[in-house]
């Protein structure tokens, strides 16, 4: 069932279009991201959504109703703010009561739900306090109670997690995670962090320039991307400049140079047409180093040009013809390390290696 | 490696810098000092002592004499509760006509348009106070444009034209035509400080525009309120020129009493303990306005 549905919906501020028209569907009970960088129509599509900016075009739906033409106040949608928004003259008690005061509630119903909203996000006795004397974390609890007391149909998450800290936000991305999936409620999230969209999400859909350039699971988005941007954008990857010899579906061969061909996919929402150029995707993770020939499928041969020492991992920089990629390999003591100038060879699986436009 | 020296070469600037910034308070200091401090205590001083017609300098003879005069006639005390309703109601009104230009010039985006309007709000203050009364006269006086109006449309009888002037109605106007330029200029600085957000969160949980304005906007700008009506309370009680001048001296504030004592009688004494009354007034009504700002604004004002 669809729970948010987007109808040939664009967004122009005068003469610069910030959203372009955008089809989109987000399920009930779904953790939707919207993950892009800065200025690529993410915010601006959830403003929309939340009804702070109108549609230049196209309609908005939620649960089957055109909210378009409703003000905000009446979309029954609860938003949380990157700055959380705590309101500054009222205390945690008096923030969390704001929608039921709004929604005409009676004085015990309102204790209650306040009482029990503040249970739930773990701040039980913290109703006195004002939004000075809260931490990041603790505003940001306050924030997503307020909103979910009114029991909203879509809760918009807008950037919640980048004023804190690293060792904050790695907490709160798995406890925001639980509440949603315990209270079943549809989720639409924004941010620029690859790795918050990764962890949370159900679908991810990639935006740039104004459109959204992929919508997929974290799996499809990051094994399967559909262009260079969403392969460079999300995680770390090495690009090989190719050419297409052969595609067919989601398979294809591809030229890295010299003569040498080697098998890749391609997502399903992309065709490849033979001779043009592309890029060969491999993940670094993805890539096994060994100093002589073995084994069978797709390789390169190089040389280690340098090596760095991460802890967990070992990042080699490896030339290989006309191509320069990273590698990543475990720390383990049966892989010992290679010193610059060796020469080795690169193997990766045939599922690994991903064409892409 | 290279940058520990780095590092070294700029502690002593850092030292430098820190002298220096001590320096830079002491122009404002001397000021303050020989133009206020020194001023305002040998007119406390001055207060103290026994009155004695044309005697300015200041003496160790103490006594509380003036004091007494003062609380004991009740003119006096009827000027001070005169000032102190002017000064108020002054603050109300220019408080109820600035908020909602205040409103409009910190909601207008468009940096131009922005622009012109806070030009026309400064452009009250461009000319000086005395020519800005005249001015009004020219509008409010006996045969000013308003009665001639009056009259012309048989609302009033010619010859008994509606008093604008020389009345606390005159001197009301006068001050909060003075006091709204910085009236406006505070709150709109507040109003614009004030969060964007907090008013879509407020929205989003289903407050009207209307309720959003009331909970969140109006209180979120208290400090504003607060601030900007306190300057012009002040600006307001310690007026003498608009009181003068729209009031025609038979608006007897505290201001006007001290100018009849001290140019008309010579009577320095008693002049500058009506000036410490009206000190002590202002700085009374500084204290309740700083209790209820930090109550009602969580300690924000």
């Amino acid at each position: 069932m669809s729970s948010v549905e987007f109808k040939g919906v664009s967004k122009a501020f005068g003469r610069t279009v910030a959203v372009e028209q955008t089809d989109l569907v987000v399920q009930q009970g779904e953790f939707f991201s919207m993950l892009g960088p800065s200025g690529c129509g993410k915010s601006t599509t959830l403003r929309m959504l939340a009804g702070f900016l109108t549609p230049t075009t196209g309609r908005i739906l939620v649960n089957g109703r055109d909210i378009t033409d409703l003000p905000p106040e009446a979309r029954g949608i609860g938003i949380v703010f990157q700055n959380y928004a705590i309101f500054p003259h009222m205390n945690v008690y008096d923030n969390i009561a704001f929608g039921l005061v709004e929604r005409r509630q009676d004085k015990a119903t309102i204790r209650r739900k306040v009482e029990a909203a503040l249970e739930q996000v773990g701040l039980t006795g913290y109703g006195e306090r004002f939004e000075r004397e809260l931490s990041g974390g603790q505003k940001q609890r306050v924030a997503l109670a307020r909103v979910l007391v009114i029991e909203p149909e879509i809760l918009l998450l807008d950037e919640p997690l980048s004023a804190l800290d690293k060792k904050m936000r790695e907490e709160m991305k798995f406890w925001i995670k639980d509440i949603q999936k315990s209270i079943g409620i549809t989720t639409v999230y924004v941010t620029h962090d690859q790795s918050e969209a990764l962890t949370m999400s159900d679908r991810i859909a990639v935006m740039n320039e104004g459109r959204m350039l992929q919508v997929g699971t974290p799996v499809d988005i990051y094994e399967k991307p559909a262009s260079r941007f969403i392969a460079e954008f999300i995680g770390d990857s090495n690009l090989l400049d190719v050419t297409v010899v052969k595609s067919n579906g989601t398979r294809c061969d591809v030229d890295l140079g010299d003569g040498l061909i080697v098998p890749a996919h391609v997502s399903d929402t992309v065709r490849l047409t033979p001779g043009s150029s592309a890029g060969l995707l491999i993940r670094p993770e993805m890539l096994r180093l060994a100093p002589a020939l073995k084994g069978e499928g797709p390789r390169l041969t190089g040389k280690v040009v340098d090596r760095v020492y991460q802890g967990a991992l070992r990042r080699y920089h490896v030339a290989a013809g006309r191509h320069e990629l990273v590698v990543e390999v475990p720390n383990r003591p049966e892989l010992s390390p290679l010193s610059p100038g060796a020469e080795v060879q690169l193997f990766w699986s045939e599922e690994s290696g991903v064409a892409v436009p | 490696m290279s940058s520990a020296p780095q590092i070294e070469a700029r502690r002593p600037i850092g030292v430098n810098a820190k002298h220096l910034r001590w320096l830079l308070v002491v122009p404002l200091t001397i000021f303050f000092v020989v133009f206020f401090v020194v001023p305002v205590g040998l007119i406390f001083a001055t207060s103290f002592n026994p009155q004695t017609i044309g005697q300015v300098s200041v003496t160790w003879d103490l006594t509380l004499e003036n004091y007494v005069r003062f609380f004991s006639r009740s003119n006096y005390l009827m000027a001070a509760g005169r000032s102190v309703l002017l000064a108020t109601l002054v603050s109300l009104i220019t408080l109820v006509i600035a908020y909602p230009m205040a409103f409009v010039i910190a909601k207008t985006e468009n940096a131009a348009r922005n622009t012109v309007l806070l030009i026309l709000v400064l452009a009250a203050m461009q000319l000086d106070m005395v020519i800005r009364i005249y001015g009004m006269m020219v509008i409010l006086g006996d045969n000013g444009l308003i009665n001639q109006m009056l009259a012309a449309l048989g609302i009033t009888d010619p010859d008994q034209p509606v008093q604008f002037m020389y009345n606390f109605l005159g001197v009301i106007l006068g001050l909060v035509q003075f006091s709204l330029p910085f009236m406006i200029l505070t709150l709109v600085g507040v109003i614009r400080g004030i969060n964007p957000s907090l008013e879509e969160a407020a929205r989003s949980l289903g407050a009207t525009p209307r309720r959003t304005f009331l909970r969140v906007t109006l209180p979120a700008s208290l400090p504003g309120i607060l601030s900007g009506s306190l300057l012009v309370f002040a600006l307001s009680i310690s007026s003498y020129i608009v009181p003068a001048l729209m009031g025609g001296f038979r608006v007897g504030v505290l201001p006007i009493h001290i100018f009849q004592q001290v140019a008309e009688g010579a009577r320095f004494q008693f002049g500058a303990t009506i000036a410490v009354i009206l000190f002590l007034i202002s700085a009374g009504a500084v204290t309740v306005y700083l209790r209820v700002g930090a109550r009602h604004s969580g300690g924000l004002a």
